[in-house]
């Protein structure tokens, strides 16, 4: 219309996040279509009931965070669109800015990797051998120094650990590697 | 009543409970202490240790790590300005101001003594309200059950967080994911994408510990890395006059009588209760311009109302199966893997474990005040050990949980993948109650959902046609939109965004 301002649309996070809650809904929709209905009287609620009317409200949510129909409404009235109580949002990271943002994190980055490594192949590694080299890494990861804490710490809480769940809750708890040495 | 009480104490009393009911409180109280590692992470922890337990033993243990919680986060809320609990972020307000006068004694006490108040206050109403409510509730058909937990889950979708669109969206997907597994009525497979593992559903406890316990290590890891440790003060005698005592008297009522209402809510959970009986009290209480100047008042009025929250919160829990917030829901889940089904039925069926329970927590009440009021000083030294040891104890005590649910490989994938996610919810405000809620009710509601729809012959208008669902389902409605209607309210919005930032 002649006279309206032109609108800059930036994509922001929760948009963003919007696009992937509509996608996931529509996912979760599709499956609900390979759900067999075996013995399906008319009228009776079957199986795929409930999902269909959960995909809806999680897909419709979605579109509701992807379009932000009430900040649409404060852009063209002009007003400060300050109803959202988060902050301000920060666009979607840029290719570049994503790098920038993985080197500065390298430490948290790691922690995620020990933890997800630890998770994984606790049960192949063994509860004793995994657990020390978590507590290992992490304590040194978080800070500490001093190798014979670090190396200390990580054999004493392995060992009374293992004590106490093994031995006193009877958890079976994998030895892994150990095992061999074991029988 | 009463005869069912002594009997609930006549098992309580015993000497394993009682032991139990210690330990619980001892867990709690140190949990409190710790900043960082909440109830909900530590109850979803000590889940997978209670299946050998008899069920009221289980409960009291749960439940007493639950309020023994809230006593302990006032410790650190005075002697190092950094609340346990997110529900005692007001009483570092008065309560450090307090400690920096060199009356960090006085505060102590009074927390303890306001603690104590409101959480027998609280179990007192339990013990009254429980048996009617429930009573009231038998009167429930499906559609009333279904219409129940939409109120509760909005109820928590409006009050937790700080965009309702967003707890929407948690709260479908803690539904989505309880639709994983073979359908109970039809026997047959969903979404389970042809893997065996699957075929269960997802645990609740898997993505509880994930997204409560691992997020919490990372967070903490985080501080850790960039934050500084505070001093703790130490406090000399822990006593209170008198006179303090009579002038908190009135503080610690309202905030007992506010903390206890609100609380009931679910989803108000006791941090936003807090906040809100603490607006309440600027409000009402004579001189309002000496709270936050170390005023004694600030100390009683917000420990007391936490108190009575974690309370109340127990009562839409035991009366009709509805949890309150992430603790409770956690408490929930645990009543349904001891093959209890919750709701008003317990009363009628369980009713040796509930009131073993509700006698449980006048002792842990009492055990709590002896506990916290002269052993505060050995507590807050556990502060002084540092996270950076104590996260990655956690973190392993955490996927022995996850490890001993079934000893499954995938567990801990999904553990880690729950962690992941609760990591991003939680940085970018999406709440994860609600998540954790629905994960658990889902199953219950479908349920619910299909059997009223089998007695309507498939009509949709049977939730409209039924009174008690009709109010239920307006209820929620108006909760979903509230947050919008009291933005204009300053004080509300205000109590609700502090409350989240602080959780």
């Amino acid at each position: 219309m002649i006279g309206m301002n032109t609108i800059k649309t930036k994509i922001t996070r929760m948009q963003v996040e919007g696009l992937i809650i509509l996608l996931v809904a529509i996912g979760y929709l599709w499956e609900a279509q390979n759900v067999p209905l075996l013995f399906q009287t008319p009228g009776v609620p079957g199986p795929t009931t409930f999902p269909w009317l959960l995909g809806i409200v999680f897909g419709v949510s979605g579109m509701w965070l992807l379009i932000s129909p009430h900040k649409l409404i404060a852009r063209y009235r002009k007003k400060a669109a300050d109803e959202d109580e988060d902050a301000p949002e920060a666009p979607a990271p840029s290719g570049a800015a994503f790098g920038k943002i993985v080197t500065r994190d390298w430490h948290f980055y790691t922690i995620w990797a020990v933890i997800l490594g630890y998770l994984v192949l606790m049960p192949s590694l063994g509860f004793p051998v995994a657990t020390a080299l978590l507590i290992a890494m992490f304590v040194f990861l978080l800070g500490e120094q001093r190798w014979w804490v670090v190396a200390g710490l990580a054999l004493a809480a392995t060992t009374v650990i293992y004590a106490g769940f093994a031995l006193g809750l009877r958890v079976r708890l994998p030895l892994g590697v150990l095992e061999p040495l074991m029988k | 009543m009463f005869e069912h009480l002594i009997n609930g104490f006549g098992v309580a009393l015993q000497p394993f409970n009682l032991l139990i009911a210690l330990v619980g409180c001892l867990i709690g109280t140190v949990i409190g202490v710790l900043p960082g590692l909440g109830p909900t992470a530590t109850l979803a922890m000590l889940i997978p240790m209670i299946f050998s337990m008899p069920p009221a033993t289980a409960l009291i243990l749960l439940t007493s790590v639950y309020y023994g919680s809230m006593y302990g986060g006032s410790t650190t809320s005075i002697l190092v300005n950094i609340p346990g609990e997110s529900a005692s972020v007001i009483t570092t307000i008065d309560g450090h101001k307090m400690a920096m006068q060199g009356r960090a004694g006085p505060a102590l006490a009074i927390a303890a003594i306001g603690s104590f108040m409101a959480g027998t206050f609280a179990v007192v109403m339990l013990t009254f309200l429980g048996a009617p409510v429930a009573e009231y509730a038998l009167h429930f058909g499906p559609a009333e059950f279904f219409a129940l937990m939409v109120f509760g889950l909005a109820t928590v979708a409006s009050l937790t967080g700080t965009n309702v669109t967003k707890s929407v969206v948690t709260t479908c997907l803690g539904l989505m994911i309880s639709t994983v597994g073979i359908d109970l009525v039809s026997g047959v497979p969903r979404y389970t994408f042809g893997n065996p593992f699957l075929q269960d559903g997802i645990d609740f406890v898997v993505v509880a510990i994930g997204m409560f316990a691992f997020t919490e290590v990372i967070i903490t890891a985080r501080e850790v890395r960039e934050g500084t440790r505070a001093e703790v003060v130490k406090a000399q005698s822990i006593w209170v006059s008198w006179k303090e005592f009579v002038y908190s008297l009135p503080s610690i009522a309202r905030g007992t009588l506010f903390g206890f209402l609100v609380g009931m809510l679910p989803g108000a959970g006791a941090t936003l209760s807090t906040f809100i009986a603490y607006n309440l009290e600027k409000r009402i209480c004579k001189n309002p311009e000496l709270l936050g100047t170390g005023d004694i008042r600030g100390v009683a009025n917000p420990e007391s109302a936490n108190n009575a929250a974690s309370g109340a919160s127990l009562v839409p829990l035991l009366t009709l199966g509805l949890p309150g917030g992430g603790a409770t829901a956690i408490m929930l889940g645990a009543l349904m893997m001891l093959d209890i089904t919750p709701g008003p039925l317990m009363f009628e069926k369980h009713a040796g474990m509930i009131w073993a329970l509700i006698a449980s927590m006048y002792v842990g009440n009492a055990l709590l005040l002896f506990l916290n009021w002269p052993l505060v000083n050995i507590f807050a030294r556990i502060m002084t050990v540092p996270a950076k040891y104590l996260m990655p104890i956690v973190l392993v005590i955490s996927t022995i949980g996850v490890w001993s649910l079934s000893y499954s490989e995938v567990d801990l994938i999904l553990t880690a993948g729950a962690g992941m996610l609760g990591y991003y919810m939680r940085m970018h405000k999406y709440p994860v109650e609600p998540l954790i809620l629905g994960l658990i009710l889902g199953g219950r509601m479908e349920q619910a959902y299909r059997q009223a729809l089998i007695i309507s012959k498939g009509s949709n208008l049977v939730f409209l046609q039924h009174p008690i669902s009709l109010v239920l389902l307006i209820g929620a409605l108006l909760f979903l939109f509230l947050p919008a209607l009291l933005a204009r309210s300053k004080q509300f919005y205000m109590a609700r965004k502090t409350s989240v930032e602080a959780a």
